[in-house]
């Protein structure tokens, strides 16, 4: 019993480690200052499975990477932000997650998160059927989302087979 | 010159100007602290009078509750006797403690904020006496409450505020109600619109002005007592990722004040010093 334990816990890892963010380029609304920069890269931070955290305080723009196997969400993201005292708006991202759905409603779930977006296309669709039920890197633009809240839809640029 | 000293607060002001850190040094802003920040602050403040120049000194406490709520303590040491008026935007010996609220938050753009900060705070009297014509007083603890407004950007800064403070009677003693308000325009040039690893210098032009109401002295309105001034001076604000120094110095363009009674107060000026701790505290996903 032990023994199939074991084997079920090492067949889930490899599954936990194919999905997370990537990337996320996230743009930020009201940041004047160095301190309000150094209090987002602080928040950014502290969140698990950060790579490295950049700040442009001209362009607003918070360029996060991330390490491979992390379980950090979009939340803990805007979170970062809003316990500032900021806004958050558009955000490029670069994410693998399991396509799920159906042809015409595609969804990305990123799986060790409760992320789940809806998928559309940013220009003419692609063929996506032959990739449902498998695990795919997605990038592509969430919109602004409400204080407290994710968006719905990630509007994908491309999406590729993760091998 | 003369030069008498009093340890005093920097941060005894209504608490919308504990931000100092964030913003001028004499003037109301509305910064707050984000959520779960620590700040601390301390500095000196010089009001120079033509029957004294006394220094004040303290050190001030700010914890962000949320990201538009910061509780904030002052605990100021006073020296010295420079005999003027009393003051809100230079504090006296008074201990104080409140809350700043940033009830409106509107985020515009890329690097700009618009945004309405009120505070409330008690004025208690601290352990030193004052001197002066304020300096026999039976004193009795206070509310301080202001409002500020303003605008926040990369390159231009612009706020007002004003406030109230109001003591208690005691021993039919009281100290003057004091009306303070203010006005400030920063900038940040060009080329100083860097990356937050480096230093953030900005610009400011602060106008302050106060109104003291009469000094009422074993029941009797002292005569004369009241008094009117304005003042107009530049600041510097230089910060670096979480510490900050700013300096400022202001001369009247009106005054309304019995020489007789509190001498000529001719220069005030401030140097301060900020340290921010944020938090890096991030909720489970």
């Amino acid at each position: 019993m032990k023994k199939m334990i074991v084997a079920a816990f090492f067949a889930f890892i490899p599954l936990a480690a194919h999905a997370e963010y990537e990337r996320v380029n996230l743009t930020v609304f009201g940041m004047d200052c160095a301190p309000c920069a150094h209090a987002i890269h602080v928040s950014m931070k502290g969140i698990e499975g950060l790579d490295t955290v950049d700040v442009d305080l001209n362009t607003g723009l918070v360029t996060i990477k991330l390490i491979p196997g992390n379980s950090a969400s979009m939340r803990q993201f805007n979170q970062a932000v809003e316990k500032n005292g900021f806004a958050h708006k558009n955000a490029e991202i670069v994410v693998r997650g399991k396509l799920a759905g159906s042809a015409n409603a595609l969804v990305l779930e990123v799986s060790g998160t409760q992320d789940r977006y809806a998928l559309s296309p940013m220009a003419a669709s692609l063929d996506t059927v032959s990739l449902l039920g498998k695990t795919v890197i997605v990038t592509g633009e969430l919109p602004p989302a409400p204080k407290g809240k994710i968006p719905d839809t990630l509007r994908y640029k491309t999406i590729t087979e993760v091998r | 010159m003369k030069f008498l000293m009093v340890l005093a607060g920097v941060f005894t002001l209504p608490a919308v100007a504990l931000a100092s850190d964030h913003g001028p040094v004499f003037g109301y802003a509305t910064p707050v602290n984000s959520q779960r920040e620590l700040s601390f602050d301390t500095g000196i403040f010089g009001r120079s009078g033509s029957q004294a120049t006394q220094l004040s000194t303290g050190s001030s406490f700010g914890y962000g509750l949320t990201p538009h709520i910061t509780l904030n303590a002052f605990l100021p040491a006073t020296f010295g006797a420079g005999s003027l008026p009393e003051s809100r935007i230079i504090s006296g010996s008074e201990w104080s403690a409140g809350a700043s609220w940033r009830f409106l938050h509107s985020v515009t753009s890329v690097g700009k904020r618009i945004e309405s900060t009120a505070s409330l705070g008690l004025v208690v009297p601290g352990p030193q006496q004052d001197s002066g014509v304020l300096a026999n007083l039976h004193r009795a603890p206070g509310v301080a409450g202001s409002v500020a407004t303003g605008l926040a950007s990369r390159s231009q800064y612009l706020w007002a505020g004003g406030g109230y403070t109001r003591f208690a009677e005691a021993s039919n003693d009281r100290r003057p109600d004091t009306l303070s308000w203010s006005g400030v325009y920063g900038y940040r040039p060009a080329k100083l619109r860097r990356g937050y690893n480096q230093w953030d210098y900005r610009g400011f032009a602060e106008l302050t002005g106060e109104h003291t109401g009469n000094v009422q002295k074993s029941g009797t309105i002292l005569s004369g007592s009241s008094t009117t001034s304005v003042w107009l001076g530049p600041s510097v604000l230089a910060i670096f990722k979480n510490v900050a120094i700013s300096g400022g110095v202001q001369d009247p363009v009106f005054r309304d004040a019995s020489d007789s009674i509190y001498g000529h107060e001719h220069l005030r000026f401030a140097i301060n010093f900020s340290y921010l701790k944020y938090s890096s505290h991030a909720s489970s996903n």
